[in-house]
């Protein structure tokens, strides 16, 4: 079989000639074995090709073994040779009449698989036959036909009435092909968001359910898939499917089972709650979902990912569980990391000595991370279960005893998060903790424990000396640590002011003077005038009485939770993400939602709030959330640049505008009082020197009032031509799909400079910072021309401006529709991806008008039989005061390349308005090059 | 839905590519090397431990493969790989790779890369008929066996790996009651071949024990994943009746009398079981499938019927070769003793201890030459192992290792003990199997094993 370790990419010409020679043989059995090698090579990745026409001759054959490795290879190679593939219709055709039912099936099926265009034509009169064949093998095979040629050509199968066969099928006698039929509607459905494809009622229900008990185990996942997506009409319904879908949950096939529990769940939420089945249901649900921990690591990954999902729903089920969840010592980590989250879900009062138990056991353990982990589901615990926080923070003691490094540290973040939680309580831990603070060389370590130095800075004889020693390499620390110890210090100072007031000057000049970070700058500022203006108010700010931290850390945002729920058992489940943010085009754009409680009163508003979009919304005019490319999920975001070069003065003022936002008057008030702030007798501590570098760069910053929108407009309205229309935002990025995060946006053309306007407000609890963009590869390459630059973190419910210059010197890909954009923006929290439409006249260059004598040659350049004419609706007109007349056609031409219409673009520049809308419907109508350089040459005639 | 299947040999080589809505561009072998070998750069670059959903990102791939995600298993010494640009059900993906590679191996005889390589024409059938465009279709033997053509090649077992091999389908060759090694694995379909005409069917209990022990040796958590598997040769369907122990009680609720009843908390079957005898007499009927499948799946926790197999008496001590130079060792002494009834063995015994970071090197005094003992600084532990440990027996064993500049702290370091091992003939809840009936009785042709075997899964001992 040395045939098969044949090492390179192309088959020698040697090799062809043989295989030809034996291809072509007369006996059977060396024409098999021929095309067994060939196969060989097409597997290893050679390019057998050349031989299409031997092996197509060797498919008129009786033989089923050779009939099938035929069309294995026809099926690799017609696309490549759609010509010759045309020679094997006949056999197709006449295959499809054999009364060897396996023969049939077999032509069906690879006839499907070939995608050619003009086979298209010749398999849909033996595809209608089969799909009524008498044999349900090929049936089954059938329906699964009609969905690749879907695939292959959507409207020749919904001309060809295809698709009502389908759904006849759906009341087969034969559970295969019930399932295949199931299977194959709910896919072309997908691509038909709003299509009634798969109107599914009572009665194809019950169907559905009847066929669940007699198919196999795969086809019982393809109708339980579908039947989750099914809407009851009220909760009695909703019961008797339940009632029927449980005996599922005790299957082999742990897929089966994952699948009925996607089901219980969703219909779970219409049953009320005091429903006696309800609480049969909950516990019906435990075992099968323990069961699932048993199976490889593999599958116990997937099924505690999704377990993770159902414990944050429904912490009920599994309440009494705990111990499945215990880590074994040669769980692969992945799973150990998974169990252990879920471990801290479901502590509760009851179990709390359990878990810390065997915590503490695990922060022994040897993996690094799993270690790491461990210590900080102690603290989790100290937070979430009130009456353990004794024992943990005990626990976390004798873990620093063991003065293991990485552990300290961690004990040490978590502690921080406990006296947050607890203050006052278990301040005598401190001396300990002091203890270890040479050992800390983790920013997150340091820095928590510089905040527990600063704020019990009372009880710490010596917190002086321990924060002075930090200071030291203060230049090398990490911002964190940085802006931690001058947090401290200042607190420091305020409750100690007689010892510390060298140290807060210190501290001071060192964040604004010889710092280039422009948030440690800021906040030093800060600090200073408020120290130097009213230190009763600055002790009232800085030492104010912090909101407690809440328990539950991680949980999943709730609607997003809803939506992943009813994904329970896909990858979604195990991304934790909503497929739309990595399944390409349009499948899974449909956002799934949990139906309403039953007892919930408005709940019968509609049994189709299970698909998206309102059929009446202009179709992709605003870009649709989930047109994401997974493409996007992976971008390597570049950390964003903190460091703003010192040129911009007057930028670092604009942002620090932001943080306080009443920071001005405290800048003239300050400025007012100029000189006697130093001798002011309430300071009590030698400020006075100190400001002397302030009103110096304040000066420098002269429009620090202005507003934001004209520190960032960069260049704004130079040389603009009059009347450029720039677009009103639009939400781009809803804060429910990024955690909190929303953008909307639109494009400006400025100056010649390309530019994307950004809002960015924060709808989330905590403060978001590290803003970074990116976009994807697109038609034109744009592509920001620098960091973005949020300077200041932005804090809850806050909003920021920025504008965006852009470059069209990125990668080029043509992108559908062509002014499509994807874009990642990252910040501290994670990575969120949305994709939006920039007019196309934001690409035209202002220089330039196509000479009348060259228009003429173009426009006779087109034949007159390409003209089209069509109805251009709902074109707004919104403003410029050209725009008075009405479009009734545009006239569309295949002839012209494509370079053409970049040419065009390169020259021309109109009234962007007029020819924004109009590029914009055309794209909707035709989304063709073609289109939009008529379009153009349009306009100018009429300009 | 399925995009794409591959099988991939360990280096990376492809054995068996199958596209099934063509993604791409029309010369998919190229590409499908682009994609797949994408996939194997990130497998094999992350260390051993990967989740087995896999995202191959566009970016250093290109736009070819964007957002195809690759979901895997291994078997047999191979990789077994599905692509998907959709969003399915990973559960439904990795229990079919996992079906995949049971059935390469029924019909294929065993399960490696030269019977892969051998049978490529015969594995592309199988999934010709398995999936259709990215539709699982059937995994069933019953249903495949009407429509698979192609002849199995059998590769001839390599003879000195299965003697060596004590395994499943082969534990303790010598005896005359127990089936040769290289009988199970042999083609299901090669009835017209070499080895045909042996009508067998083999039928293993296969139990895996956890178990967490305490510091004090009190038994903190035990639980048993236990399955019966059936292995088939016989070419006809014929009923098979199998009894398991009458007095086997289900469920955690049901009393226990005096006497010693085996029971499971819950147990799954095979869709093909019948169980209208089940409730009553503890008899499972069923009508095998050529090839392997799980008849049976049960688990126990919480409460084993017997002592755990194995209890351990750790002493750690810190002791000082040179006080003044600060050189210092760890003295472990470990006193292992075996609760098997005394007829019984344990094989493959290994226990591995966790040692303080920084540990150079080790001395070891045990008391019997084929026990083996090792440092393996890069885990941070000592393995010692047994190869057998009879019933009732209690081995013993030092170990002084030495670690420069150790602290008190460090001894924490030492432990958890954990161990893994193999007991045959054993199953730990006691189901048994009492009798195993073909109906209609088949004259002397047909073979019937019956095996039992416990392994560890994971036996921890805290210290």
């Amino acid at each position: 079989m040395t045939f098969l370790y044949l090492g390179h990419n192309c088959a020698t010409l040697g090799e062809i000639f043989e295989l030809k020679a034996e291809l072509n043989s007369d006996k059977k059995e060396k024409k098999k074995e021929a095309v067994k090698k060939v196969i060989a090579s097409m597997t290893v990745g050679k390019d057998v090709s050349a031989l299409f026409p031997d092996v197509v001759n060797c498919m008129q054959t009786d033989n089923l073994e050779l009939k099938k490795l035929v069309y294995l290879y026809l099926m690799n190679y017609a696309k490549s040779q759609p010509d010759m593939a045309i020679m094997a219709v006949n056999t197709f055709v006449k295959d499809c009449e054999d009364p060897n039912p396996l023969i049939r099936a077999l032509a069906v099926r690879t006839m499907g698989c070939i995608r050619v265009d003009k086979i298209t034509e010749y398999l849909c009169e033996p595809l209608r036959k089969c799909l009524k064949d008498e044999d349900p093998y090929v049936r089954k095979t059938a329906a699964v036909c009609v969905a690749k040629l879907h695939d292959i050509n959507a409207q020749l199968v919904e001309d060809q009435g295809f698709l009502d066969t389908l759904k006849d099928l759906i009341s087969d006698s034969n559970p295969m092909v019930v399932a295949n039929a199931v299977a194959a509607l709910s896919e072309i459905a997908e691509s038909h968001p709003n299509s009634n494809l798969l109107d599914l009622n009572p009665q194809t229900i019950n169907k559905l359910l009847t066929a669940l008990n007699e198919c196999t185990e795969w086809g019982q996942i393809f109708i339980l898939d579908c039947l989750a997506n099914y809407m009851p009409r009220d909760d009695r319904e909703s019961q008797s499917i339940c009632e029927r879908v449980t005996p599922r949950l005790s299957h082999a096939n742990s897929a089966v089972v994952l699948s009925a529990v996607k089901v219980l769940m969703k219909f779970m939420e219409m049953l009320p709650k005091d429903l006696d089945y309800y609480g049969t249901l909950l516990k019906k649900l435990a075992p099968p979902l323990v069961t699932l921990l048993s199976a490889e690591a593999e599958l116990q990954y997937v099924a505690l990912r999704n377990i993770n999902l159902i414990v944050q729903k429904r912490p009920e089920i599994l309440k009494h569980e705990m111990k499945v969840f215990f880590v074994k010592y040669n769980d692969p980590i992945y799973v150990k990391l998974e169990k252990l989250d879920i471990m801290i879900r479901l502590a509760s009062q009851a179990n709390i000595a359990q878990v810390l138990a065997e915590l503490k056991e695990y922060a022994t353990e040897v993996d690094v991370d799993f270690v790491r982990k461990a210590v900080r589901a102690i603290g989790r615990c100290a937070i979430k279960v009130e009456q353990s926080a004794e024992r943990c923070v005990s626990t976390l003691l004798d873990l620093i005893q063991t003065k293991v490094n990485y552990v300290v540290q961690e004990a040490i973040v978590v502690i921080k998060d406990i006296f947050r939680k607890y203050p006052n309580k278990y301040e005598s831990v401190i001396a300990t903790l002091c203890e270890n603070l040479d050992s800390l060389d983790e920013p997150e370590a340091r820095a928590a424990m510089i905040w527990i130095v600063g704020e019990y800075a009372e009880r710490i004889d010596n917190a002086d000396e321990l924060l002075e020693s930090f200071l030291e390499g203060f230049h090398d620390e990490s911002t964190q640590v940085q802006l931690q110890l001058l947090t401290a210090i200042v607190k420091l100072f305020l409750k100690k002011p007689t010892e510390t007031q060298e140290l807060v000057q210190q501290v001071l000049s060192l964040a604004t003077q010889d710092s280039d970070n422009p948030d440690l700058r800021d906040r030093g500022y800060i600090y200073w005038r408020l120290l130097s203006t009213d230190p009763v108010a600055a002790k009232e700010v800085v030492l104010a009485e912090k909101p407690l931290i809440s328990e539950e850390t991680d949980l999943i945002e709730p609607t997003l939770l809803e939506e992943l729920i009813c994904h329970i058992g896909t990858l979604a489940s195990v991304y934790h993400k909503p497929p739309s943010a990595f399944v390409e085009g349009s499948r899974g754009v449909q956002h799934k939602r949990l139906p309403a409680r039953a007892g919930s009163g408005e709940s019968a508003e509609s049994p189709d709030v299970g698909h998206s979009g309102p059929s009446e919304a202009p179709p992709a005019v605003i870009p649709s959330q989930g047109d994401l490319l997974g493409d996007l999920l992976n971008l390597d975001l570049a950390p964003p640049t903190v460091t703003v070069p010192s040129v911009q003065p007057s930028m670092q003022m604009g942002a620090m505008d932001l943080l306080g936002g009443g920071l001005d008057s405290l800048v003239c008030s300050s400025r007012a009082l100029g000189g006697d702030i130093g001798g002011s007798p309430s300071m009590g501590a030698g400020l006075g020197a100190a400001p002397a570098a302030m009103p110096a760069s304040l000066g420098s910053a002269p429009t620090v009032g202005g507003g934001l929108g004209d520190l960032f407009d960069l260049g704004g309205g130079v040389g603009m031509p009059t009347g450029s229309y720039v677009a009103p935002k639009t939400v781009w990025l809803l804060a429910m799909k990024a955690k909190g995060l929303e953008i909307s946006g639109t494009f400006a053309r400025r100056g010649g400079i390309i530019q994307m306007d950004l809002s960015l407000t924060n709808k989330a609890m905590s403060v978001m910072t590290d803003f970074a963009i990116q976009f994807n590869r697109n038609s034109f390459g744009l592509a920001p021309a620098g960091p973005m630059q949020v300077l200041t973190p932005l804090s809850p419910n806050q909003t920021i401006d920025v504008s965006l210059p852009l470059s069209m010197s990125g990668p080029v890909m043509k992108m559908e529709p062509l002014n499509n954009l994807q874009v990642a923006v990252k910040n501290n929290i994670d990575v969120f991806y949305f994709s939006c439409q920039y007019p196309l006249s934001l690409l035209f260059v202002e220089d330039g008008k196509m000479d009348r004598q060259v228009f003429l040659a173009t426009w006779k350049d087109i034949p007159n039989d390409n003209e089209a004419q069509f109805q251009i609706k709902d074109i707004h007109l919104n403003s410029g005061n050209r725009n008075k007349y009405v479009l009734d056609r545009v006239l569309q031409n295949y002839s012209k390349k494509t370079n053409v219409f970049r040419d065009c673009m390169q020259k021309q520049m109109y009234d962007s308005t007029s020819v924004d809308s109009l590029v914009h419907d055309s794209l909707l109508l035709k989304g063709s090059y073609d289109a939009i350089l008529k379009i153009i040459i349009w306009c100018n005639r009429i300009c | 839905m399925i995009s794409q299947i591959f099988i991939l040999s360990t280096k990376g080589d492809h054995l068996i590519y199958k596209d099934y809505n063509i993604i791409m561009k029309p010369f998919r072998g190229e590409e499908s090397k682009d994609s797949i070998n994408g996939f194997y750069e990130m497998v094999t670059a992350l260390s051993g431990d990967q989740p087995p959903v896999v995202m191959v990102n566009s970016g250093f791939l290109g736009e070819l493969m964007s957002g195809l995600h690759f979901i895997h298993a291994r078997q047999g010494g191979l990789y077994w790989v599905a692509s998907t640009k959709t969003n399915p059900s990973p559960f439904t993906i990795i229990e079919f790779l996992n079906r995949l590679a049971a059935l390469t191996k029924d019909y294929c005889g065993s399960l490696s890369e030269k019977s892969v390589r051998m049978n490529f024409a015969l594995i592309y059938e199988l999934l010709d008929e398995m999936v259709d465009f990215g539709y699982i279709q059937t995994t069933s033997t019953d249903i495949l066996k009407n429509f698979i053509q192609t002849e199995a090649v059998s590769s001839k077992p390599f003879s000195l790996f299965d003697l060596s091999n004590v395994g499943l389908f082969g534990a303790e060759t010598q005896q005359s009651k127990v089936a040769p090694s290289v009988a199970a694995s042999r083609p299901i379909m090669s009835s017209r071949g070499e080895q045909g005409g042996k009508n067998e069917i083999f039928v293993d209990v296969i139990e895996r024990l956890s178990v967490v022990i305490g510091s004090k040796g009190v038994l903190m958590k035990a639980d048993i994943q236990g399955e019966i598997r059936i292995k088939c040769f016989l070419p006809t369907c014929s009923e098979m009746r199998i009894g398991l122990n009458e007095e086997l009680s289900i469920g955690k609720s049901q009393l226990k009398g005096y006497s010693s009843a085996v029971r499971v908390d819950e147990c799954r079957f095979h869709q093909a079981v019948k169980l209208d005898e089940f409730d009553t007499f503890r008899i499972l009927k069923v009508c095998p499938s050529q090839g392997e499948q799980t008849v049976m799946q049960y688990q126990l926790c919480d409460e084993l019927p017997c002592a755990p197999p194995f209890q351990l008496f750790p002493s750690v001590e810190k002791d000082y070769v040179n006080r003044s130079v600060n050189l210092s060792m760890v003295l472990i002494f470990l006193k292992l003793r075996c609760d098997l009834p005394p007829k019984s063995t344990a094989l493959n015994v290994s226990i591995t201890v966790p040692v303080p970071k920084g540990s150079t090197s080790m001395s070891q005094e045990l008391s019997s030459p084929d026990q083996t003992a090792e440092l393996q600084p890069k885990n941070k532990a000592l393995l010692w192992e047994i190869p057998r440990f009879p019933g009732g027996a209690q081995l013993s064993a030092l170990f002084k290792v030495d670690v420069p500049g150790l602290s008190s702290a460090s001894l924490l370091e030492v432990g958890p003990v954990s161990m893994s091992f193999e007991l045959p003939k054993q199953t730990c809840t006691g189901l048994q199997i009492r009798f195993l009936r073909l109906s209609p009785t088949q004259t002397g042709l047909s073979q019937r094993w019956v095996r039992y075997v416990t392994h560890s899964d994971s036996y921890t001992i805290r210290i």
